[in-house]
C-alpha cells in the first residue's frame, strides 16, 4: 500500500524532493573492477538506475550521493550535486578499498553542478560523464565504458516522458491556481472544480502534442491548443448540454487563458526549452553562450556536458564553436566545465542579465515597436550598460561582456 | 513559472541562512555560540571549526586568540566569513575531507548546525576523522537540533516546532533536521560525553565530548 502511494506520488509530485538513503548500493556481485557509477539520492532515479542495470545484468557499484533528495539536473542547478557531494560520498563509502580502478562515471546531466576538473583535482578519481538517459547505461556500459557516444549525449522528450511531465505539470500549476480559484468561486460557484480538471487535461495535451502543435513554443503554442480545446468544447456543448451564448463565449475565453498560462509554463517541465518570459514572450533570446578562440583548447568537454548539441569542432581553426545557439538551454553545464573559462554567457550586448537591465530593455523593445528608434545614447542597451553597475546588483558580475 | 517558483525555494544566500537559523532557534543560536566561545575556546588554542558558515563563531574565537581553521562549502558565506573574521584561515572543504588538515592538530573541533546537514553515514565518518585530529583530552563542541527526550516533551515540541519551521521555510527558504542518535555516534566514534545541555524545550542542545 505504501509503496502503491509512493508510486501515485512520484507520478504527480516528481517537483518535490523524495530523499533515499545517501550510500553505497552493490547492484549483482560487482567485484574489484566493477564500474563505480554516482547518481543523486532521489527515490526514484534510484529504483531507475538499479532497475535498468539489473535489467542489462550488470554489476556495479553505486554510489547514491546526498543530493537532498532532489533528482541529478535540478540538483546539479541548485548547488546540491556539486563536485563536494561527489567527494564526500567516495569517502564515507570507503568505496577506494572496494575497487582496482579510479574511474568514476557521473550521470551527464550533473555537469551544470559537478565541476570534472574539481573532482579530478581533489578526489583523485577519474571521472567520466555517462549518458544522458538512464536507459542508455547498459549501451554505454558494454560499448565503450569511457566515452558516450553523441546520440547518449543529448536528451530527448519522447512520448513517455511527456506523459509523466505534463501530469506533474497539471498538478503543479492546480497547487498554484487552487487558492485563487477557491477565493474566486465564492462569487462563481463551482469555478474551481470545473477549472483544476480542465487545467489538468490541458497540461497532460500540451505536454504531448508539443511537437505538433502550431506556433512557438511558450503561449503561442498554448493559445494553438486553446483553440482547439474551445473548439471541441463548442462542438460538444451543441450535442451534448446546449449552454447560453454569453456562457458558451466565457468559457471559451476561459479555456484559452487557461491554456495559454499552461503553454507558457510547458517549457520548464521539458528539458529541451526554458521558460525565460523574455524568449517567450518578447522573442528576445537572454541566453547568448560564446566561446573564446583564443582560450580554447579543444578539450571537448564543452561538447561532452552539453545536452543538447549546441557546440560543434571546427576543422579548420581547430577548436570548438557554437553552432546550435537556438537549442540552447542555458544549463551552464558547459561554463561550469570548460578548463580554460573559455566559454561566456554575453546574454546581451555587452549589458549583464540583472533585472535593471530586463527592466530598460523591455522598455526599449516597446518603445521600439511603437516606432520610436532609441539613439545611440539611449538605446536600452546603453541605457542599460549605464545603470548596470556589474555585481553591485548581486547578479553575477562575470557575465558581464567582454 | 511553477519550476521557477521552486528554484525560487532552493536558492540560498548567506544572508537568508542566518535569518532563518535565527528565527528557527529563536535567537538561541547567537547565544551558544557565545558560550563555546567563551567557556570553551582559549587563547592559543587551535581551533578547527566544520561548517563555519558566515564566519560569526570564527570571529568571536579568534577574538579570544584562538587560532581558528574553518572550513564551509558554500563559498558565498565563505566570502561573507573572511570579512567576518580575517584572522581565521578558511577553507573550501567538505566535512568528509577534514583528514587532509593533519591528525592530532586541534584542541577544539567545534560545528554549530552543521552536523544536520550531514548524511547519518557522513555524520559516523566526520566523527572518527574528527577523534583523529584532535590532540589528546581535546574536546568536540556540536551544537544542533535534536529530538526532545519523552513522548510528551515531543509533543509539545512539534506543536511550537511545526509553524516556526513552517514560516522560517517561507520567509527564508531553510530548514534544518533534528540529529538522530548523536550521543551513541559520539561513543562509537570513540569519543566520551563530558558535558551536554539541552535548549528550547530539549530541541537544541549542545555536547562537549572529550577525545577517549
Amino acid at each position: 500500500m505504501w509503496d502503491l502511494l509512493k508510486d501515485v506520488w512520484l507520478l504527480f509530485g516528481r517537483l518535490f524532493p523524495f530523499p533515499t538513503r545517501p550510500g553505497l548500493r552493490r547492484i549483482g556481485n560487482p567485484d574489484r573492477s566493477s564500474p563505480v557509477l554516482v547518481t543523486c539520492n532521489f527515490e526514484l532515479t534510484v529504483r531507475e538506475v538499479i532497475k535498468t542495470l539489473e535489467r542489462d545484468g550488470i554489476a556495479a557499484w553505486l554510489l547514491v550521493a546526498p543530493t537532498k533528495g532532489v533528482n541529478v539536473w535540478c540538483a546539479g542547478g541548485a548547488g546540491d550535486f556539486t563536485a563536494d557531494t561527489v567527494i564526500s560520498i567516495i569517502k564515507t563509502t570507503g568505496i577506494e578499498s572496494l575497487v582496482d580502478h579510479r574511474w568514476l562515471i557521473l550521470p551527464q546531466l550533473s555537469a551544470n553542478g559537478v565541476n570534472f576538473w574539481t573532482l579530478k583535482e581533489r578526489s583523485g578519481w577519474n571521472p567520466r560523464f555517462g549518458p544522458a538517459h538512464i536507459k542508455d547505461l547498459g549501451a554505454y556500459l558494454a560499448r565503450n565504458r569511457w566515452r558516450t557516444d553523441p546520440e547518449h549525449r543529448r536528451v530527448t522528450f519522447g512520448i513517455k516522458d511527456r506523459f509523466v511531465m505534463g501530469t506533474n505539470l497539471g498538478f503543479n500549476v492546480s497547487l498554484l491556481l487552487a487558492l485563487p480559484l477557491l477565493i474566486a468561486s465564492a462569487w462563481m460557484p463551482g469555478l474551481w472544480w470545473k477549472t483544476l480538471p480542465l487545467l489538468f487535461v490541458l497540461s497532460v495535451a500540451s505536454s504531448l502534442l508539443v511537437f505538433w502543435l502550431p506556433g512557438k513554443i511558450g503561449v503561442q503554442k498554448g493559445l494553438s491548443l486553446g483553440l482547439l480545446a474551445s473548439a471541441a468544447f463548442v462542438v460538444a456543448s451543441w450535442i451534448a448540454w446546449p449552454l447560453g451564448p454569453w456562457t458558451l463565449l466565457a468559457w471559451t475565453g476561459w479555456i484559452l487563458l487557461l491554456a495559454a498560462f499552461v503553454g507558457y509554463d510547458m517549457p520548464s517541465w521539458s528539458p529541451l526549452w526554458r521558460q525565460d518570459m523574455k524568449e517567450l514572450v518578447a522573442g528576445i533570446k537572454t541566453t547568448r553562450v560564446e566561446i573564446v578562440p583564443e582560450k580554447c583548447i579543444a578539450c571537448h568537454l564543452c561538447d561532452v556536458v552539453c545536452p543538447v548539441g549546441v557546440f560543434g569542432f571546427n576543422a579548420a581553426t581547430k577548436k570548438y564553436e557554437v553552432q546550435n545557439l537556438d537549442a540552447c538551454v542555458a544549463c551552464g553545464a558547459c561554463i561550469e566545465n570548460c578548463p580554460t573559462d573559455a566559454i561566456v554567457n554575453n546574454f546581451r550586448e555587452g549589458v549583464c542579465s540583472c533585472p535593471t537591465c530586463y527592466i530598460i530593455e523591455g522598455v526599449g523593445k516597446i518603445g521600439g515597436r511603437k516606432g520610436k528608434q532609441p539613439t545611440t545614447e539611449t538605446s536600452p542597451v546603453a541605457v542599460a550598460a549605464s545603470a548596470c553597475d556589474a555585481g553591485a546588483c548581486g547578479c553575477d558580475g562575470s557575465s558581464q561582456g567582454r | 513559472m511553477s519550476t521557477l517558483v521552486y528554484m525560487k525555494l532552493l536558492e540560498q544566500t548567506p544572508a537568508k541562512y542566518d535569518r532563518g537559523m535565527r528565527l528557527l532557534t529563536l535567537g538561541r543560536i547567537d547565544a551558544i555560540k557565545r558560550e563555546i566561545a567563551d567557556a570553551w575556546v582559549q587563547s592559543g588554542h587551535a581551533v578547527l571549526e566544520i561548517g563555519c558558515g558566515a564566519g560569526a563563531l570564527a570571529a568571536l574565537m579568534t577574538g579570544r586568540g584562538a587560532r581558528v581553521t574553518g572550513i564551509d562549502v558554500s563559498d558565498p558565506m565563505l566570502t561573507v566569513a573572511r570579512q567576518a573574521a580575517p584572522g581565521a584561515e578558511l577553507f573550501h572543504m567538505t566535512a568528509a575531507e577534514i583528514d587532509k588538515l593533519g591528525a592530532g592538530r586541534f584542541d577544539r573541533i567545534v560545528s554549530t548546525l552543521a552536523f544536520s546537514e550531514l548524511s547519518e553515514d557522513e555524520q559516523d565518518f566526520v566523527l572518527k576523522q574528527a577523534a583523529m585530529l584532535l590532540k589528546p583530552g581535546g574536546n568536540l563542541i556540536v551544537a544542533d537540533e535534536v529530538r526532545p527526550v519523552g513522548l510528551g516533551a515531543r509533543a509539545i515540541a512539534a506543536s511550537i516546532r511545526l509553524p516556526l519551521a513552517a514560516i522560517t521555510f517561507l520567509l527564508t527558504q531553510n530548514t534544518t533536521h533534528a540529529l538522530r542518535r548523536f550521543e551513541s555516534r559520539l561513543g562509537q566514534a570513540g569519543f566520551r560525553l563530558v558535558a551536554r545541555k539541552r535548549y528550547l524545550l530539549g530541541t537544541l542542545a549542545l555536547f562537549v565530548a572529550e577525545k577517549g
